[in-house]
């Protein structure tokens, strides 16, 4: 269960390496080769250790007397923080790759192997795609630009019809008005004169009907006659 | 009072030092022959019934890494126990340098009151809980292979992972209703 000899060795070694800053024994000539491995390993781990105790003492300092829920409302923050640094460390770390991959690919260009007459006509690919692709968007830009330029005008065009729809509305409206005025005066003034002489010819048919009857002649038989007297209620006095 | 400390000695290069408690001293016995099979890191598994540990080994004993207690379920002492020897642990492991392993959780026999007491203890200690089953050679390799997991991260050996981290992700919560009787 405990570490081999080997290890336990080694483990000896690097702790008297990293603490006393003296010469490495003699023994580790053998080991040479995996000593900056091990020491970048052990580097490591210590790195961890000392966060780990750091964080520790960092609890230790920030001890508020809070109950366990305010430390729970805190903690979405703190994680957000926490996811919010490890995004920019994965993108820094992509960008980073993708400048070690530019220059890996730059040195085997200058090469000028089989590999790179390769890489060099796929890059000349990727260039006639890229303009291609510019000529394209460019092209879709101004059929854009186009399209906004006619909308713009049809809209200014429905604009310009509503006013005069507008407007046209109006002037009926008002040349209908004076013109009713008028026409109103000269109906009402028509419509009296019409009941005027209603009454006038009723009137005058009662007369008659007075008349024939006080005269005693026998209407009935003559048909003149009977036509004067039976046609009273055909005009109806409207007061 | 010997606490036993996390951070008082310094890592060892590529090893990871376990820690399992056990009041019954069976299941640590076969989960440590298991642990043992690891290859790519040099485990070291040490075996304990209770803490605090003997103070005559003091001096030889590496940094623990993990400390794992080993609850059986159909037993109160072994709760108790594991309860008791929670005193003798520094605060600063329990910042992901603990785990509780639960056996026997699907025995009948087994109150339902003692798992939910199992659970609030790990919950009011931010720590994972796992389950495990001990009767069969596939349950001890996959208790094996998930305390590895967790050993690793806590021993400082897996980048940009640490021990804090981990337990904030695994760490065992309790559920709202947690007091009122379930459907068994």
């Amino acid at each position: 269960m405990d570490p081999s000899d080997n290890m336990g060795a080694l483990n000896h070694m690097v702790e008297a390496v990293a603490l006393d800053n003296g010469p490495a024994p003699d023994s580790s000539t053998g080991q040479k080769d995996a000593l900056p491995n091990d020491m970048l390993r052990i580097k490591q781990q210590m790195s961890n250790q000392c966060f780990e105790m750091a964080v520790q003492l960092q609890a230790g300092k920030s001890k508020r007397s809070c109950s366990t829920s305010e430390a729970e409302r805190d903690l979405p923050d703190y994680v957000k923080e926490m996811e919010r640094v490890k995004t920019i460390n994965f993108n820094s770390t992509l960008a980073l790759h993708r400048m070690q991959m530019w220059h890996a690919i730059g040195e085997k260009l200058k090469q000028n192997d089989s590999e790179a007459v390769a890489l060099k006509a796929v890059n000349d690919r990727c260039m006639a795609l890229c303009s291609q692709i510019k000529q394209l968007q460019q092209e879709s830009r101004d059929l854009q630009d186009e399209i906004t330029e006619i909308q713009k005008k049809r809209l200014e065009m429905k604009r310009l019809t509503h006013e005069k729809m507008k407007e046209m509305e109006e002037l009926m409206s008002k040349k209908g008005h004076p013109e009713t005025e008028k026409y109103k005066a000269v109906l009402e003034k028509g419509q009296a004169n019409l009941e005027k002489y209603k009454k006038m010819i009723i009137m005058a048919q009662n007369v008659l009907r007075g008349i024939l009857l006080a005269c005693k002649v026998n209407w009935l038989d003559d048909p003149k006659l009977r036509d004067i007297g039976m046609t009273l209620e055909d005009f109806p006095i409207s007061d | 009072m010997s606490l036993l400390k996390p951070f008082s000695k310094l890592p060892g290069l590529c090893t990871a030092n376990i820690l399992l408690v056990e009041s019954e001293e069976q299941f640590q016995q076969s989960l440590a022959d298991a642990l043992m099979e690891e290859t790519a890191v040099t485990v070291n598994v040490r075996l304990a019934k209770n803490l605090p540990l003997p103070m005559k080994n003091e001096e030889s004993r590496p940094r623990i890494d993990l400390v794992v207690f080993i609850i059986n379920l159909t037993s109160e002492l072994s709760f108790q126990s594991a309860e008791a020897s929670l005193k003798f642990l520094d605060p600063g492991y329990f910042l992901g340098k603990v785990c509780f392993l639960v056996t026997n959780a699907r025995n009948a026999s087994v109150p339902t009151e003692r798992l939910d007491a199992v659970r609030k203890l790990a919950a009011s200690l931010h720590c994972p809980l796992l389950f495990a089953e001990d009767q069969t050679p596939d349950g001890v390799t996959n208790a094996t292979e998930r305390l590895l997991t967790i050993l690793k991260v806590a021993a400082g050996l897996v980048p940009m992972a640490t021990a804090l981290y981990l337990s904030n992700l695994t760490r065992c919560t309790v559920p709202p209703d947690i007091d009122q009787p379930s459907f068994d």
